[in-house]
């Protein structure tokens, strides 16, 4: 670069457009429409599970689904503010959500490898694969939308962005089809809907940053 | 143009009105940030670097201006910006091949260089004894990988190992700082 600072001050300011401030409430709410709207597809193109149709829930169902949505709320206000710089801002807030959220997957092995739940057989195999396959899929919309956010944020450790991003979009991606999925096992729920976060956050760490760097 | 004082609540003011393409208010408030940074580059990088990273960060945070809310206050949101691009320009420096921390530290001035060292030394001291001693001496004291090796006993490879991992642990403890 060779050019006088002065000059590329005068340049900079003479080209200058307004802008619309990047405000909290303005990405939390098209996050939850993005949400909302993976949410409707599911249930318009799977249906929603009969228990809930009826009017009734089932508690492992219900506590697994809260944690999902709570992690995933909680990731998504995080990636939200990781979006503005500044100094000294908390980015940890969501590391409780997923530690509450962890207890689904090792309740899933220790009940699974204890003998009390199905875990290998084929037909287990192939319905874990199939929740796994349309919840990661049902993440695309708000990992779309979360990345554009960043994009036009300016995010500090695009690393870190890009993995509660994922996270962020595999929990409301599961979440969306854990209201289709009928089974409330919880070796079923620890292992499959959660290796959906997990491999969304992988996914998230490895190509967010890429598309978010500035 | 008028010289004024970078305090917080002017900054605040003045970026309002640039984001709202107030183009004379934007003026002012980029060469106030220009000085911010120039204060806060001085003893980060070598002063032969110093003018390209302000322009740098001042076109980062012309791309970025609407990042930051109103809402919330302007020097954190700069600083959070101006050490983003230093960790990005240390990377490329360390990727360059050029971290020659040495020169960096060495100005005409001592006082700088002084305060460097004692920041180094305070990062050095979360390291491993041997990644801190292989650093040291090559990318401070100047050593070949050769000469570091023979001095400290490690194998070459290790000397090499212990500086990269070294300074990717440094660096990703500036970022998180």
């Amino acid at each position: 670069m060779v050019r006088n600072c002065d000059v590329l001050i005068a340049e900079l300011a003479g080209g200058l457009e307004p802008v619309k401030p990047l405000r909290f409430a303005h990405g939390m709410a098209i996050t939850l429409i993005a949400a909302a709207v993976s949410v409707a597809v599911v249930i318009a193109l799977f249906g929603m599970r009969p228990d809930l149709q009826a009017g009734m829930v089932n508690p492992v169902h219900l506590i697994a689904t809260g944690l999902f949505l709570g992690l995933a709320v909680a990731a998504s206000v995080t990636v939200i503010v990781m979006s503005r710089p500044c100094v000294g801002s908390d980015h940890g807030g969501w590391r409780w959500a997923a530690a509450m959220a962890a207890l689904l997957p090792a309740a899933g092995l220790i009940v699974g490898l204890a003998g009390g739940g199905d875990l290998v057989s084929q037909e287990s195999f192939n319905h874990g694969l199939t929740c796994f396959a349309i919840g990661s899929s049902g993440s695309v919309l708000v990992l779309a939308i979360l990345v554009w956010w960043l994009r036009k944020g300016a995010p500090t450790a695009p690393d870190r962005a890009g993995l509660v991003t994922g996270i962020a979009a595999g929990s409301f991606g599961i979440f969306a089809f854990s209201l289709h999925c009928p089974e409330s096992d919880i070796v079923h729920i620890g292992v499959w809907h959660s290796a959906v976060v997990l491999s969304m956050g992988a996914v998230g760490r490895a190509v967010v940053p890429l598309l978010v760097r500035w | 143009m008028c010289r004024m004082r970078a305090d917080e609540a002017t900054l605040a003011r003045l970026m309002v009105m640039s984001q709202q393409g107030d183009k004379q208010a934007y003026a002012s408030l980029l060469e106030a940030c220009q000085r911010w940074l120039r204060g806060y580059y001085a003893r980060r990088v070598a002063p032969a670097q110093l003018d390209d990273l302000v322009q740098e960060t001042l076109i980062a945070l012309h791309t970025k201006r609407a990042s930051w809310d109103s809402a919330r206050p302007f020097l954190p949101w700069l600083a959070a910006i101006a050490r983003y691009r230093w960790v990005d320009h240390l990377r490329r420096l360390y990727r360059a091949g050029e971290c020659e921390l040495q020169a960096e530290i060495a100005g005409n001035d001592d006082e700088p260089a002084i305060a460097a060292r004692i920041t180094l030394e305070r990062l050095f001291g979360v390291l491993p004894e041997a990644q801190a001693r292989a650093i040291a001496l090559v990318k401070i004291e100047g050593l070949s990988i050769a000469e570091a090796s023979h001095a400290t006993g490690q194998s070459e490879s290790l000397v090499k190992v212990n500086i990269h991992r070294g300074l990717k642990k440094l660096a990703h403890m500036i970022e998180k700082a």
